[in-house]
């Protein structure tokens, strides 16, 4: 019994830190990686606490492996949520769900509160944020706050035979000075969010570790209703921009213009897992680009709609502008390099240049179709551009997008590529708009359906093996 | 999916609310329990304390004992989800006969008379003999004790042995030849107390997770881990000994050269505890570090470090698991392994002791009680002594009890080949995934006449052959004891009923002797397993594995070691002459080496998420979902040469067989030439290549070395290949 006794009291000593934070501090995780010895104890006891399915992993543990035979280190990451003082879940939510607790500085979400847009799912670079079909609501490890309020330890560190993960308190000021023990191999740099997690590594770690989950990139979700919902916009957006400055009234096709804005605002909703709180997402445009979308787009709609019957069209063409560029600030995000950047920006606005000419062409009017032409041929410099800088990036989400684009997603690209040739390029320079339009309208559709799969976020390293799926 | 969970009004906020646990805290309220049953894991030996959620008649979750000895709270990831097993798909819940080719519901009465009519019937026309009895290690012990009765008394058959034959026979065969007795010395307190730990074969960051903490508890210590692979216990190591597949017995026998060189062995422990010396000294002449370098593929000066460490350790501690035992000379290195710690006097003290790390949870309960390798309390069979003091507890005539050990259990498959065994009992465990060389065990469950299984689980890969399926409760619905590897008896509690007309398989042995009119005879008077353990207590009373001293209630509290904290500290062996016995042992190669045709070296294992052949643990979805298949571990240098890219399909191929669509993690954690595969996985079955080949002894098989080809999966072949039911 006594070296039992003795057990006990080596396990469970020092996995809560003795006080409550004071001002200035919040609560974190200590991950002591020359503990973990890569049980999963932590991933079952989460997820026993919380009752998640077992396609949601609030917290994971990835490999990473690094020597040769016989000096070979494979070490385990067990991660849940950061607790991130600069929570990038938090300033993207269009709906405020999010709040940092000014007592313990734990990242709380309300699943009330949530639309299920996931749009912190795509802003946290640790993925963390979950969104869970079955609710249609996102969760999220709280670093069992309740249970922390009662004095008890987190499940993960609960659960812990080695005492690897530990509860502790951090100096906020100190912390933002130096975080460089939040940084890993196979973690996404704290830099983004400034995450509160406390790392030890074990000493000395071999230089060249790789991620166990390397190889085995997979396309990502592509979002259909986004991708519908993206091109649409731009059309419309694109087409109002023309009305503006073109003489007359052209009533029938400002109204087929907004009826295309409608449709792509219906879809957009398709999107959320909960469309009935779709007006939530207004709520934050001071802070989130999706509200600010949603915003914008609502009051194009709103423009383009009178201007059926007041000369409303250059106030909808400023707001489609306006929509279609906080469209693009929705993707540049860091936690997902290959969306990460201007192009998206230029991709965005071309494809309303290309389509929404092309579309006012098919309504008979006369809109000069070199405009068109020349946003499909930067268009498709731009893509070339993409692909060039994803190949020749040193980072491995961007050369792991590269490989999704070139690889797996091949011949959706080259098919893109040609119907954006021909369907941009060609028939509007010979005449043939209304077909010029129907192959234009799928080229784009798949670059937005590329744009999302060939995403590769990131990440936490992974296990080698995936996990299976719901 | 309803329209108010479409349109988001309805956000399930019932099912996934929290509630506060009265003990355990704020919990998913799935997880919340009314009443916390104490008992003892049923995975593996290590014996963890735990507790029991139930609410509303279904078991909600699993916490650690934080008042147990052996754990102190804590639960590996298999444990932490075990009440998943009760309500898991696939429970067996009533005894099915088959007619005509198919499985058709019946009573247990038609059951077990049919029973007992078709195996009295084929008794009658082949002799008692032709009765063959496959158990396990996951019964309770007052289970054992019962069947081991009702197998040799009742059924008069000897042909009798267990699934623990497949695990620790080794480690028994090499106690019993080293010591006189099978029994571990050692306790985990061991590991926290030595100065030096030796880990031979035994991956416990795997595979016995939870006695990591003690090593965690011991940083002074020096780890040393000797395995061809470097496993996630070779990464805790202090020194690792990345030693070629099975040549574990040259280092042992090596380490035990430089101490007899060096003079570093305890002269005084050798002289007054143990006999053979002099004959060990002239083996192991022969085994220079030198020497052993070259068998091993370790550096000379390494093998001399090792041996070093180990002879000048104030306490040192060998563990060893299936590295060592799955092996033809599994008893021979358990025995250089024993010569290695009696020469240096590394027994029976604190922190030194031989200890074999177990499998089952209740493998050491069958080794005490069970009657199968020897008779209830490691008596012999060959002993009249034995015989005759076990027939008196028993009331029985003495010619009853037999003579001789009968067929074990890869010599029940052969004999069932061989239409000597007719019919078969098989009892938890699930032969048709874990039996090496798995076309032969098909041949034998295909042709065997009359095939018996009783599991808590149907249909298993197993259970597709039988002819009657007798559904079992399993842990969680029954009483009884378990013994852990540090011979800790601690009490295993019902939570739940078993699902439907499931019995425990306590009752079920009691029925079946009832059928054969033997009942008051085998189990005077009994009415639950408390009257097992009762009548148990006096016949292992004045042995090793005395639990006369334990009672049912003492056994509930943390659990009694038999025999003490260790063995053998007086240096009293029971053996004849009460000394130990050194034994000079020789290395051999293993049986299959690599070929032109076959050029690599297979070597199966476990992961962490899964236990034996996944039928309790491929159904708790959370562990699926982590592990959810079989991989094969090759190292880059032979990827590269065989165009093989990480997460490939490929194909393994032996003289034996194939299984194909495994995925391949290329990794520097197997050395060329090598390859692993974890051996859960019943889709993608390893042991359809492993061999037929058996320690000579101990009949335990050799499955951790083989010669196999590895090539990429053609697309016919990659879908996954399902059980094969009987025709």
């Amino acid at each position: 019994m006594a070296d039992g006794e003795a057990c006990g009291a080596a396990g469970r000593a020092g996995i809560l830190p003795e006080q409550k934070p004071a001002e200035g501090e919040q609560y974190r995780f200590h991950f002591d990686m020359t503990r973990c010895i890569g049980c999963r104890c932590c991933e079952v006891a989460c997820a026993e606490q919380n009752g998640t399915p077992i396609e949601i992993n609030w917290r994971r543990v990835g490999e990473i492996e690094g020597g040769a035979y016989p000096v070979t280190q494979r070490f385990y990451l067990s991660m849940g949520c950061n607790h991130c003082l600069e929570p990038s879940c938090l300033k993207g939510c269009p709906v405020n769900a999010y709040r940092k607790d000014g007592a313990t500085g734990i990242v709380l979400h309300s699943p009330e509160a949530c639309i299920g847009c996931g749009y912190c799912t795509w802003n946290c670079p640790y993925g963390v944020p979950q969104y869970n079909p079955a609710r249609g609501v996102v969760g999220k490890c709280d670093l069992c706050y309740h249970r922390l309020e009662q004095g008890r330890a987190p499940a993960c560190a609960d659960a812990c035979p080695e005492g690897a993960i530990r509860v502790e308190l951090v100096n906020i000021e100190e912390w933002k000075r130096d975080y460089s023990s939040a940084d890993a191999p196979g973690l996404p740099a704290a830099v983004h969010t400034l995450s509160t997690t406390r790392i030890t590594l074990p000493d000395p770690i071999a230089a060249a570790f790789e991620r166990a989950d390397h190889h085995r990139v997979r396309p990502a979700d592509p979002h259909l209703p986004l991708v519908f919902m993206l091109v649409l916009t731009q059309i419309s957006a694109g087409a109002f921009l023309f009305l503006a400055f073109l003489p007359g009234a052209r009533r029938q096709a400002a109204l087929a213009a907004l009826a295309v804005a409608l449709v792509s605002l219906a879809a957009s909703t398709l999107h959320l897992g909960r469309p009935a709180f779709a007006w939530r997402a207004l709520k934050m445009w001071k802070r989130s680009w999706l509200s600010r979308e949603v915003l914008c787009f609502s009051l194009f709609a709103a423009a383009a709609g009178i201007s059926a019957v007041a000369p409303a069209a250059p106030f909808a063409a400023a707001l489609g502008v306006a929509g279609v560029t906080a469209s693009a600030f929705i993707y540049l995000v860091p936690a997902r390099p290959a969306w990460n950047s201007m192009r998206t920006m230029a991709d965005f606005h071309l494809t309303a240049l290309l389509l929404g000419p092309l579309f006012l062409a098919a309504w008979g009017i006369h809109v000069p179709m070199l405009v068109a032409a020349i946003a499909a041929a930067a268009q498709l410099l731009n893509q070339i551009l993409k692909l060039l800088a994803l190949a020749a990036s040193d980072e491995f989400e961007l050369r792991a997008a590269s490989r999704l684009l070139t690889c797996d997603l091949r011949a959706l690209l080259l098919a893109r590529m040609g119907l954006l040739i021909v369907g941009g390029i060609v028939l509007p320079l010979t005449g043939r708009p209304l077909w010029a339009l129907g192959l234009a309208v799928p080229a784009e559709l798949l670059s937005r359906y590329l744009f999302f799969a060939g995403v590769v976020p990131k990440n936490v390293a992974d296990s080698f093996m995936a996990r299976r799926a719901a | 999916m309803n329209l108010k969970r479409l349109a988001g009004l309805d956000i399930l906020s019932e099912e996934y609310a929290y509630a506060d646990d009265a003990r355990f805290g704020y919990v998913a309220a799935s997880r919340a329990a009314d009443k916390w049953v104490p008992t003892t894991c049923g995975y593996c030996s290590v014996g963890c304390g735990m507790l029991l959620g139930v609410k509303d008649g279904r078991a909600t979750a699993v916490r650690g004992d934080p008042s147990h000895p052996v754990n102190r709270g804590k639960l590996c990831p298999k444990g932490l989800s075990e009440h998943h097993t009760l309500s898991a798909r696939g429970r067996a819940q009533y005894p099915l006969l088959r007619r005509s080719g198919k499985m058709a519901r019946v009573g247990w009465d038609e059951a077990l008379d049919t029973m007992a009519a078709r195996i009295r019937g084929i008794q009658a026309r082949h002799g008692a003999q032709a009765l063959g009895v496959i158990s396990t290690g996951q019964l309770v012990t007052e289970e054992f004790y019962a069947l081991g009765k009702l197998v040799q008394l009742g059924f008069g058959t000897n042909h009798y042995d267990g699934n623990t034959t497949l695990c620790m026979a080794s480690a028994v065969s090499g106690y019993k030849r080293s010591f006189g007795s099978d029994g571990p010395p050692g306790c985990y307190g061991d590991l926290a107390q030595a100065d030096v730990v030796l880990l031979v074969g035994a991956n416990i960051a795997e595979n016995h997770p939870i006695l990591c903490q003690r090593l965690t508890q011991n940083p002074g210590a020096t780890l040393i881990v000797a395995d061809p692979r470097v496993t996630k216990t070779a990464m805790m190591a202090d020194l690792y000994l990345p030693l070629k597949p099975r040549s574990d017995l040259a280092l042992v026998n090596a380490m035990a050269h430089v101490l007899i060189r060096d003079g570093l062995y305890d002269r005084e422990y050798v002289e007054r505890y143990t006999t053979g010396f002099a004959e060990l000294k002239a083996s192991l002449e022969s085994y220079s570090p030198e020497r052993a370098a070259k068998i091993t593929g370790l550096e000379e000066y390494t093998i001399e470090h090792a041996a070093l460490l180990y002879g000048r350790a104030r306490a040192a501690f060998i563990g060893w698991t299936m590295g060592v035992n799955h092996s033809t000379q599994g008893t021979e290195t358990v025995n250089a392994i024993n010569n290695l710690a009696l020469l240096a006097g590394q027994i029976g003290r604190a922190g030194a002791a031989p200890f074999s790390i177990t499998g089952q949870c209740n493998a050491m309960g069958t080794r005490e009680a069970g009657f199968a390798s020897s008779l209830p309390g490691y008596r012999k069979f060959e002993s009249g002594e034995d015989r005759a003091e076990l027939a008196a507890l028993w009331k029985i005539a003495p010619e009853r009890i037999p003579a001789a050990r009968g067929l074990a259990y890869p010599d029940i498959i052969e004999a069932v080949l061989a239409r000597r065994i007719r019919a078969l009992w098989i009892i938890a465990t699930n032969p048709a995934v874990s039996f090496p060389n798995h076309d032969l065990i098909r041949q034998a469950l295909e042709t065997v006449e009359f095939l018996v299984v009783q599991d808590g689980f149907h249909p298993t890969p197993t259970s597709e052959y039988a002819h009657l399926v007798l559904p079992a409760a399993i842990w969680g619905e029954k009483e009884g004891t378990f013994t852990n590897s540090e011979r800790r008896v601690s009490k295993v509690n019902r939570a739940l009923a078993p699902p439907a007309e499931a019995r425990p398989d306590f009752d079920i042995f009691l029925d079946v002797a009832g059928r054969l009119g033997m009942r008051e005879e085998l189990f005077p008077g009994w009415q639950g397993p408390r009257d097992a353990f009762e009548e148990w207590r006096r016949v292992s009373r004045g042995r090793l594995c005395d639990y006369s001293a334990i009672t049912w209630e003492a056994a509930a509290n943390g659990g009694i070691q038999w025999g003490g904290e260790r063995l053998y500290g007086d240096g009293r062996f029971p053996s004849g002459d009460g000394k130990a016995r050194l034994w000079p042992v020789d290395w051999q190669p293993f049986p299959e080496p690599p070929s032109r045709e076959y050029p690599l070296i297979l070597n199966t294992g476990r992961t962490v998420e899964h236990w034996h052949t996944r039928t309790k643990t491929g159904a708790v979805r959370v562990l699926d979902g982590m592990s959810p298949r079989a991989w094969l571990e090759m190292n880059p240098r032979d990827a590269r040469a065989l165009g093989l890219k990480p997460h490939d399909r490929v194909s393994m191929i032996s003289a034996r067989n194939r299984v194909d669509g495994v995925e391949l993690r290329v990794t520097e954690i197997v050395a060329a030439g090598q390859v692993f595969m974890p051996f859960h996985f019943a889709g993608t079955n390893a042991n359809r290549v492993t061999q037929s080949a058996y320690d000579p002894i101990s009949r335990e098989p050799n499955f951790k070395q083989c010669a196999v080809r590895v090539e990429k999966t053609a697309a016919a072949r990659s879908a996954g290949r399902v059980w094969k039911s009987r025709p």
